[in-house]
C-alpha cells in the first residue's frame, strides 16, 4: 500500500494492492494461533521432557499434573473464546440482538445461569480447592441439616455432634461423604470439569468433522457427495456402544477414549444436517454476491456459509451435549467408566449400595446431572429460537 | 479511444442438459440463451428486455461467468485491455469465456453485477459494511480502516449516512438495501454494472429513487450499464439502446427512441402496448398475446415467436382475414399437441344446458370455433371446407387425422424459416420474416403498421376475446382490453393498410 492512499473508491491502485498478500489471517486466527502454541509446548515438554510421573508443573513447585485431555481441552477453550466469545464481543449490535431475542425465555437464561456455575466450577473449583481424598474415618457423613443414624457412623467418626442417637451433618461437608469418607461437594465440583471436558472436546470434534464433511458434501456433489453420505449412513448406523465395550474389554479405556469414540461416531446428523443447509445457503443471493466479488469457493464457504450454518449448528451441538454426559453417567453407573477420574457418573456409582441409609452419594450428583442436562436443553431451545433466521424475519 | 465497444456479445450460448434415470441420460436440453448478440458502448445504458424465462438473468449469469456458458464468446474490452486484435486461432485474448483465474478475478472488478431481490443479496450475519467492504478484502486491502472508510464514503453517496455502516441487513427497507446493493457494485470502481431487474422487487416511488440514483451515478462515474428489465416503462426511462429478447433469442435491437416509435418486430409491438398509459382518451392497443410462452427445452421452429405472433404470415393461397388466421393455427397447435379435449367441451355445453345428455356435434363444432376466435364462415371456401373436415375428425375423437388435415392446410412460412436480422436504419434490427420477405409473401405494407397508434380496420370484426381467457400471457397482457379486434390488427392482412 503506497503512501498517497486515498479513501475513495474510484481512486483506489488495485494493481498494487491486488499483488500484494492474499492471504491475510483474521485476527481472531491469530488469537488462536498465538494461544495454542504455549499448550502445543506445554504439551510436548510435557510428553517428550518429563517422565511419566513428573507432574508437569513440577518446575514451579506444585503437584498440579495435566493429562492428554487436559490439553484438548484448553485447546477447545481456546477455540471457543476466539471463534465464540470473541466474534460476539466484536459485534455488540449482533450480540445485543441475539440477546434480547434469547432474553424471552426465561428457562433458558436460568440454564444459561446453571451451566456458567457449572463451567466456572469446572474451570476454576480444581485450582481452589483440594481433591476430595479417601478417610475412612468420616465416612457417611451427613450433609448439613440432616443426620444419619449413629448405627452408621458412631460418636467417634461422626464430625459433628451426636443427637439423641443421630450423627448431624456441618458444614465442613455441606453435601455429606462418601463412604470412603470423600467430600461429596468436592467431588461434585471435580466432576464439573470432567463434564465440562465432555462437553467442550466432544462438540469440537462433532463441528469440525460435521461442518467439513457437511460442507464439502455439499460443494463437491457428485461421488464425493455420495460416498460421504453414505459413510454419514454408517456412521449413524453404526454400534457405538457395543465399539466402546469391545474396546474397553480389550485394551481398557479412560475418558479420553470414551470423548473419542463417542464423538467420532456422532457427527453424523451434524454433517447431514449442515450438507441440507449449505445446499440451501449457497442458492442464496448473498452467496451469488460473494463470488461476484471475485472470491473463490473456499473464501465464500468460509466467509458466508459456514457462519450462517453455524447458527443451525449450535442448536443441534448443543442438544448433543446432554446424551455424551448421559452416556458418561450410565457407562459409570453400569462400572464400566474411567474410574481414574471423579465424575458425576462414578459418584453415583459409588454410592448406589447405600441408597438406603446414605442417599445423598447418590442424589447429589445425580442432582446436578439432572439441572446440567435440562439446562442444556433448555438452551438448545432457545437458541433455535433466537438465532433462527426464518424467526427473525418473522419477528421483523 | 477507439470505437470498438465495452464489452460485444457474440453468440452467446447457456444450455442446460436435462438428464433423467440413473445414468443421466441426456434427455434434451433447455435452450435458456440461445446465440445472442449485443454490445455496449462506453457509458451508455443497454436495456435488455423481454417476459419472465425468456433468458435475460441466464444471459447476464453466463456473461460474467456464474455460470459457464455452453458457447459464444463474451469479450470485454475494459480493464485495459482495449485495442486488442484477435489471435491467430480465431480466440479473441479479451474473450470471458476462456479468462483463467487471475484474468477473471481481475474481470471481476471491472464488471459488477446488482442482483434483483435486495432482501436476500445480504448476508444476514454480516453488518452491511462488511458486506459492502468484502470486495476490496477479496481484492487484497488488508487494511481495515482503509476499507471503512471507503465504504462509509460509498454510504454517503448512494444517500445513507456513514454510521449505518455496522448495521445490519435486516435493519433496513428494501429501498436502502438496494441503494447499499449499488455502493457494492461501485466499489471496487467497475466500468460495467449489469442491473438484474434492479427495481422490480420496489414499490414504484422507490424505483424512482433507484433508477435516478443509477442515473447519477452512471454520469459521475462515466459508467457503462447493461439494464435488464421486463418492465418497458422503466427502460424507456433509463436506457440508450434496447435490445428484444424472446425465449433466447434477441428478436429487435435499436435506440431508445426509435424502438419505442418505430418497433420493428410484432413481439417488441406487444411489449410496448402493455404500457399503461396515463391519458384515457388514448386508447391503448393491448395486444395480448395468444398461449403461454413455449418451453425452451423444445422452442418452436423457424421464428420461435410465430405460436403466439399476431402478425404471423398468412400464404397468399389461403385466403381468409388475420384473426381468423390466427386461431386456425392456434386450433391447429391445440389439436396437434392434444390440448384441446372435445370431451370437456361437450361436458361443459352439457353442463351449460341443464345436463340431459344431448349435446349435439354441431354445438361442440361452434364452441371450438368460438374458443379459438375462428369465424362462423371463413371467407374462402376452400379453408371452410377444409376446417369442417378437421372439425368433423374432431368431435368423431379421432384428433391426429384433424391435424394432420389442418397441417396440411394451413402452415405458416414463419414455422420453417428462422428469420435473420434485417438493418431498418443505424443501429436498429430486428429478426422478423415480415421484413425480409414480408412484401413478396403477403402483398402488405409491413414495415409501417403501428400497435401503439391503433385504427380501426375496416374488415376486421371486432371479436370478443374474452372467450380464450387463460391464453394470454399475464405479464404482458395489456390493460385495455376493450378495444373489439385492435390487437389483432396487423399489417399482414392481405391487402389492409393502416390510416394513420
Amino acid at each position: 500500500m503506497g503512501t498517497q492512499r486515498s479513501d475513495r473508491f474510484d481512486e483506489v491502485e488495485w494493481d498494487e494492492i491486488s499483488r500484494s498478500r492474499w492471504f491475510e489471517p483474521s485476527r481472531n486466527t491469530l488469537g488462536v494461533v498465538l494461544c495454542t502454541l504455549p499448550i502445543a509446548v506445554l504439551g510436548f515438554y510435557d510428553w517428550q521432557v518429563l517422565g511419566e510421573r513428573t507432574a508437569t508443573f513440577a518446575f514451579v513447585g506444585t503437584e498440579w499434573d495435566l493429562g492428554g485431555i487436559d490439553y484438548l481441552f484448553g485447546f477447545t477453550l481456546v477455540l471457543f473464546a476466539f471463534y465464540l466469545v470473541a466474534p460476539l464481543y466484536q459485534n455488540p449490535r449482533m450480540t445485543r440482538y441475539y440477546w434480547r431475542q434469547f432474553k424471552r425465555n426465561r428457562p433458558a437464561v436460568v440454564s444459561l445461569g446453571w451451566l456458567g456455575v457449572v463451567f466456572v466450577g469446572g474451570l476454576f473449583g480444581p485450582l481452589v480447592m483440594s481433591a476430595p481424598e479417601q478417610s475412612v474415618l468420616t465416612g457417611y457423613q451427613p450433609p448439613v441439616f440432616l443426620s444419619i443414624d449413629a448405627a452408621y457412623v458412631d460418636a467417634q467418626t461422626c464430625v459433628g455432634d451426636v443427637v439423641s442417637g443421630r450423627c448431624q451433618g456441618t458444614w465442613q461437608h455441606p453435601l455429606g461423604t462418601t463412604q470412603g469418607g470423600k467430600d461429596v461437594l468436592a467431588s461434585i465440583i471435580y466432576g464439573m470439569t470432567i463434564s465440562m471436558q465432555i462437553a467442550f472436546i466432544t462438540t469440537t470434534i462433532v463441528a469440525a468433522i460435521g461442518v467439513s464433511v457437511g460442507t464439502v458434501s455439499a460443494y463437491a456433489g457428485g461421488w464425493v457427495d455420495e460416498t460421504l453420505m453414505r459413510l454419514v449412513d454408517v456412521v449413524l448406523s453404526f454400534p457405538t456402544l457395543l465399539m466402546f465395550l469391545l474396546i474397553l474389554y480389550i485394551y481398557g479405556a479412560g475418558l479420553g477414549m470414551f470423548i473419542l469414540i463417542f464423538s467420532l461416531f456422532a457427527w453424523g446428523g451434524t454433517a447431514r444436517y449442515v450438507r441440507s443447509k449449505s445446499l440451501s445457503v449457497s442458492e442464496a443471493e448473498y452467496v451469488m454476491a460473494g463470488r461476484l466479488s471475485g472470491a473463490n469457493t473456499t473464501q465464500v464457504v468460509r466467509r458466508h456459509v459456514v457462519p450462517n450454518t453455524a447458527s443451525s449448528i449450535i442448536t443441534q451441538l448443543t442438544l448433543l451435549v446432554p446424551g455424551f454426559l448421559l452416556a458418561e453417567a450410565q457407562l459409570a453407573f453400569l462400572g464400566l467408566g474411567d474410574s481414574e477420574v471423579p465424575s458425576w457418573g462414578q459418584l453415583i456409582s459409588a454410592g448406589q449400595s447405600d441408597l438406603s441409609f446414605a442417599p445423598w452419594i447418590v442424589l447429589a450428583p445425580g442432582f446436578v446431572l439432572f439441572l446440567t442436562i435440562l439446562a442444556f436443553n433448555f438452551l438448545g431451545d432457545a437458541l433455535l429460537d433466537a438465532l433462527n433466521p426464518e424467526a427473525e424475519a418473522e419477528t421483523e | 479511444m477507439t470505437d470498438e465497444p465495452l464489452l460485444a456479445v457474440r453468440g452467446l450460448e447457456k444450455h442446460y442438459p436435462i438428464t433423467e434415470g440413473i445414468l443421466n441420460r441426456r434427455a434434451g436440453t433447455v435452450r435458456a440463451v440461445d446465440g445472442i448478440d449485443f454490445s455496449v458502448r462506453r457509458g451508455e445504458t443497454l436495456g435488455l428486455v423481454g417476459e419472465s424465462g425468456c433468458g435475460k438473468s441466464t444471459a447476464a449469469g453466463s456473461l460474467v461467468r456464474l455460470e459457464d456458458p455452453t458457447g459464444g464468446e463474451v469479450i470485454f474490452n475494459g480493464g485495459g485491455r482495449a485495442g486488442e486484435t484477435r489471435n491467430a486461432d480465431g480466440t479473441h485474448p479479451n474473450d470471458v469465456t476462456r479468462f483463467d483465474r487471475r484474468e477473471l478475478k481481475a474481470f471481476r472488478r471491472d464488471v459488477q453485477l446488482i442482483l434483483q431481490d435486495p432482501s436476500s443479496s445480504f448476508d444476514p450475519r454480516m453488518t452491511v459494511g462488511e458486506s459492502l467492504a468484502e470486495p476490496l478484502r477479496v481484492h487484497g486491502m488488508s487494511d481495515r480502516d482503509r476499507r471503512r472508510a471507503i465504504g462509509e464514503d460509498l454510504l454517503e453517496r448512494v444517500g445513507l449516512s456513514a454510521d449505518e455502516y455496522d448495521r445490519y441487513p435486516h435493519e433496513f427497507s428494501g429501498g436502502q438495501k438496494q441503494r447499499i446493493a449499488l455502493a457494492r457494485s461501485l466499489v471496487l470502481n467497475p466500468e460495467l454494472i449489469i442491473a438484474d431487474e434492479p427495481v422490480s422487487a420496489l414499490d414504484m416511488s422507490i424505483q424512482a429513487e433507484i433508477l435516478s440514483l443509477i442515473r447519477e451515478l452512471q454520469a459521475a462515474f462515466d459508467l457503462s450499464v447493461l439494464f435488464i428489465s421486463h418492465d418497458m416503462s422503466v427502460v424507456r426511462e433509463v436506457c440508450d439502446r434496447v435490445a428484444v429478447m424472446y425465449l433466447g433469442e434477441i428478436v429487435e435491437v435499436g435506440p431508445v427512441e426509435r424502438l419505442f416509435d418505430e418497433p420493428k418486430h410484432p413481439y417488441t409491438e406487444a411489449l410496448l402496448s402493455s404500457i399503461p398509459t396515463p391519458d384515457p382518451r388514448k386508447s391503448v392497443g393491448g395486444i395480448a398475446l395468444d398461449g403461454a410462452v413455449p418451453s425452451p427445452s423444445d422452442p418452436p421452429s423457424g421464428c420461435r415467436f410465430h405460436t403466439r405472433c399476431h402478425r404471423v404470415i398468412k400464404p397468399a393461397d389461403v385466403d381468409v382475414d388475420r384473426s381468423n388466421w390466427r386461431g386456425l393455427l392456434n386450433l391447429r397447435d391445440g389439436i396437434e399437441s392434444g390440448d384441446v379435449d372435445v370431451e370437456r367441451v361437450r361436458e361443459n355445453l352439457d353442463t351449460a344446458a341443464g345436463g340431459n345428455g344431448s349435446v349435439e356435434d354441431e354445438a361442440v363444432k361452434r364452441r371450438l370455433r368460438a374458443d379459438f376466435d375462428v369465424d362462423e364462415a371463413l371467407r374462402s371456401a376452400e379453408a371452410e371446407r377444409t376446417l369442417g373436415r378437421a372439425l368433423d375428425r374432431v368431435v368423431d375423437g379421432d384428433p391426429e387425422a384433424a391435424a394432420g388435415i389442418l397441417a396440411e392446410a394451413f402452415t405458416t412460412p414463419c414455422e420453417r424459416t428462422a428469420p435473420d436480422r434485417t438493418e431498418h436504419a443505424d443501429g436498429h434490427e430486428s429478426a422478423c420474416l415480415l421484413h425480409t420477405r414480408g412484401e413478396a409473401e403477403t402483398g402488405a405494407d409491413v414495415g409501417s403498421g403501428l400497435a401503439t397508434e391503433p385504427t380501426q380496420i375496416g374488415r376486421d370484426r371486432p371479436t370478443d376475446r374474452a372467450g380464450t381467457a387463460g391464453r394470454s400471457d399475464p405479464e404482458n397482457r395489456g390493460e385495455g382490453d376493450g378495444d373489439g379486434g385492435e390487437g389483432r390488427a396487423g399489417g399482414a392482412d392481405g391487402g389492409d393498410r393502416r390510416g394513420s
